[in-house]
């Protein structure tokens, strides 16, 4: 016959079919969840991905995931930028007890998790590792969640700006503990100072860049309409590469750059969620491909360990919040529905452990056990708890059908 | 329940309530924070007059008794100092307006208290579209019989407060052409309206024992009426007007009262009569609409002229008691308003064509409620 008409067989799977493949799966799941048992749609995500990837299925291989971490750093942009803009920073002056709170529930997940890991017998260096990356929240749990609900209210608030925090300090302590690893492993005390003030110096430039851009689209376009979205994704995959040529971490300057729109022009915030439905695509694929990074091999050797932590996680992070939530205008039942929800971890932590590969491979490798055993557990239930404490709360507000 | 007594009070003193409105400070909808104000407020204030009311994104102010304008605006303005602090510490807004203007009512949360949960049941939608916000202005009455001689006279100058406070001409997100859309919601409701004309107390207990029996009503509250008697207060309670953009606005406004009260209550001009309802709700209807440019077809001559010309007219005859309560300022204040064509209402449309986005102008809104 002519192989000029018939394509050679077996074909090999190509990116477009696992790509077609994993949306299809990964809509099914969040739709049949969403309907049949009311759990929230980015447990369905996060579901496929967990199956799809190495840990089950194998549909993705461990060593597809490194091409799609570009897709992954864009949706965590635009969550991120989403979730700057939700920060007022003048809300910091006129209540003086949240920035108290949210150091102490940061600062208490912190030592319970060093604590927990450094008695099972691992290295102060390790357990300070993973204690940075559990400090983080999932902003793009939340920022899914909580918009889709279209939740408004103390509860909320405090999440988004609680969320906000912690993926600060998670990033800028872990890359602290970069630099130190440098003095450690490679006795380079100079590049162990130099090199967080290098990454936070340029993730501030950089956010400002990216601020003084979207500013200028805010001018020129109706950001309520899809138009501007096409520019606005380019800006930030721009801004990605950018970041990538001078080696800076891809979530602050996106998050800083949020932050800096909000203050700088107090105008109300109109444009749609995610910007839109590309936006709210990439985000589901943001949840798969997370998923999907988790090999079986985590689950077996950190599985424990992970538990483990989660345990102390919520601890420290519920004891931070009694502590201060009431004095800040909390009651009760809201102070346990934000602890509730600050549970999620997901694609900023797998980014993390990602960045310490370049550098520290074996290290990495270590840590992505503990860690992405984590992100499995808590990106199937932390969007439950964010969805539960949302309702319990009563400051959801979805439409019935 | 029967009816209470009517407790005689000082002639010629006021109380003021107001409906607020509570927002995110990031798109500006309404957020239903009512418990977590109310909260905030009673830890640093036990006895401030702050209540919810039946939605959570509503809050209502009252000050105490006060004998003038400067008093009043003085409660008033301590007050609303509170809510704007606690407000702060919440991080949401809070503002006048007698409507949310895009908020959608079917998002609105009813407040977990026995009697908004029965109003909720008993008035279905119409309790979520009540978030609406008034000002109600209170006139110390000394005896029951002249409080009701007081309602009847107030009641020709409806037209008159509707069209000094309205700032309502936004709802759900469209321009309404009202100046005061707000009191087209209280309309629904069935018991709304008028009070009957009756001119004595005695009367008017016999009319509430028949409705009691009737099983319509249970209590005074259950009365939507414009101006209604308050016994237990020994007050008339005008409850026409839209919640002012800010607390001087408010003040002016019950100050002018006041005064349209004390020249009623001392020269008597007119001895009220049935017919004089008659006209009542075209002129209610004309000010709502229209505001100042409104007709007003006078009761007694039917003669007709615009709300404008009546509330100058009414400016110069009150004007020797506006001096004697000392609220001739406020009143002056209100007069120039009236010269320019302006009110509340006008400020929104005119922020609305200068930034194109309503929840800029619930932004604005905020900062004025703060000035």
């Amino acid at each position: 016959m002519n192989d000029l008409i018939l394509p050679a067989w077996p074909s090999h799977l190509s990116e477009t079919m696992r790509f077609g493949v994993a949306l299809v799966v990964a809509g099914l799941a969040g739709e049949g969840l969403a309907r049949f048992v009311r759990l929230p749609r980015v447990t369905g995500y996060s579901l496929a991905g967990l199956l799809l990837g190495p840990a089950v299925f194998a549909w993705f291989g461990v060593h597809d995931m490194i091409s799609f971490r570009v897709v992954i750093d864009l949706a965590l942009a635009l969550v991120l930028f989403e979730l700057g803009t939700r920060v007022d920073l003048q809300w910091f002056r006129t209540n003086p007890w949240i920035i108290p709170a949210s150091l102490a529930e940061a600062g208490l997940t912190f030592i319970g998790t060093f604590a927990v890991l450094y008695f099972l017998g691992n290295t102060p260096g390790f357990a300070a590792t993973v204690g940075a990356i559990a400090i983080g929240t999932s902003p793009a749990v939340v920022m899914q969640i909580a918009t889709g609900l279209r939740s408004e209210g103390q509860v909320t608030q405090r999440l988004f700006v609680f969320t906000a925090l912690n993926v600060l300090y998670s990033v800028v302590l872990s890359k602290l503990i970069v630099g130190g690893m440098h003095g450690a492993f490679r006795n380079d005390w100079t590049a162990a100072v130099l090199h967080p003030i290098y990454l936070l110096v340029g993730s501030l430039l950089a956010g400002v860049m990216i601020a003084a851009a979207f500013s200028l689209l805010r001018r020129c376009f109706e950001l309520a309409d899809e138009q501007a979205v096409a520019i606005l994704f380019g800006l930030l995959l721009l801004s990605l590469s950018l970041l990538e040529i001078f080696a800076l971490p891809t979530m602050l300057a996106p998050l800083l750059a949020g932050v800096m729109v909000k203050n700088s022009d107090r105008r109300p915030i109109l444009w749609p969620r995610h910007f839109g439905t590309a936006g709210g695509v990439l985000v589901i694929l943001l949840f798969v491909l997370t998923g999907a990074m988790v090999t079986g091999n985590d689950v077996a050797l950190g599985g424990l360990a992970a538990l483990a932590v989660i345990a102390a996680r919520m601890l420290g992070k519920g004891l931070g919040l009694a502590a201060f939530g009431p004095a800040g205008g909390l009651n009760h039942r809201q102070t346990l529905a934000l602890a509730l929800a600050l549970m999620p971890m997901s694609a900023l932590a797998f980014v993390l452990v990602d960045d310490i590969h370049a550098l520290y491979p074996e290290f990495s490798a270590q840590v992505g056990v503990v860690v992405l055993s984590m992100v499995a557990i808590l990106q199937l239930i932390g969007p439950i708890g964010v969805q539960w404490a949302l309702r319990f709360s009563n400051e959801s507000n979805e439409k019935e059908r | 329940m029967a009816l209470e007594q009517f407790a005689a009070s000082r002639s010629l003193t006021m109380g003021i309530e107001l409906e607020l409105q509570l927002v995110n400070v990031h798109d500006y909808d309404l957020v239903g924070s009512a418990e977590d104000l109310l909260r905030e407020v009673e830890r640093k204030n036990q006895d401030m007059d702050i209540k919810p009311e039946m939605t959570l994104s509503m809050i209502e102010m009252a000050t105490g008794i006060c004998e003038n304008y400067t008093d009043a605006l003085q409660q008033l303005t301590a007050i609303r100092d509170v809510l704007v602090t606690s407000a702060d510490r919440l991080n949401i807004g809070i503002c006048g307006g007698g409507t949310h203007s895009f908020q959608h009512w079917g998002d609105r949360k009813i407040f977990d208290k026995p009697r908004f949960q029965y109003l909720s049941d008993l008035y279905g939608y119409l309790a979520k579209q009540f978030t609406i916000f008034g000002q109600h202005v209170h006139i110390g009455c000394p005896g029951a019989d002249v409080a009701l001689y007081l309602l009847h006279g107030l009641s020709r100058y409806i037209p008159h407060f509707i069209a000094l406070s309205a700032s309502s001409p936004y709802v759900q997100g469209d321009d309404t052409g009202f100046q005061s859309a707000r009191l087209n919601s209280v309309f629904a409701f069935p018991l709304s309206g008028r009070m009957p004309f009756v001119e004595t107390w005695s009367e008017f207990e016999v009319y509430f024992e028949k409705m009691m029996t009737t099983g319509v009503v249970k209590s005074m509250k259950d009365f939507y009426w414009d101006i209604r008697p308050k016994p237990e207060f020994g007050t008339i309670e005008v409850r026409v007007m839209d919640t002012p953009l800010t607390v001087q606005r408010a003040a002016q406004i019950a100050a002018f009262i006041q005064s349209v009260a004390r020249y009623l209550m001392i020269e008597r001009p007119f001895r009220p009569v049935d017919d004089d309802y008659l006209v009542y709700t075209f002129n209610r209807f004309q000010a709502c609409r229209f505001g100042y440019a409104g007709t007003y077809v006078d009761p007694n001559s039917h003669e007709h002229r615009t709300v404008a010309e009546d509330l100058l007219k009414t400016f110069e005859r009150i004007e020797q008691h506006a001096i004697e309560l000392r609220a001739d300022e406020a009143c002056r204040a209100l007069r120039d308003d009236v010269l320019a064509g302006h009110n509340d209402a006008s400020i929104l449309r005119e922020e609305r064509q200068a930034t194109g986005s309503l929840p800029e102008v619930v932004q604005r809104q905020c900062d004025r409620w703060r000035s």
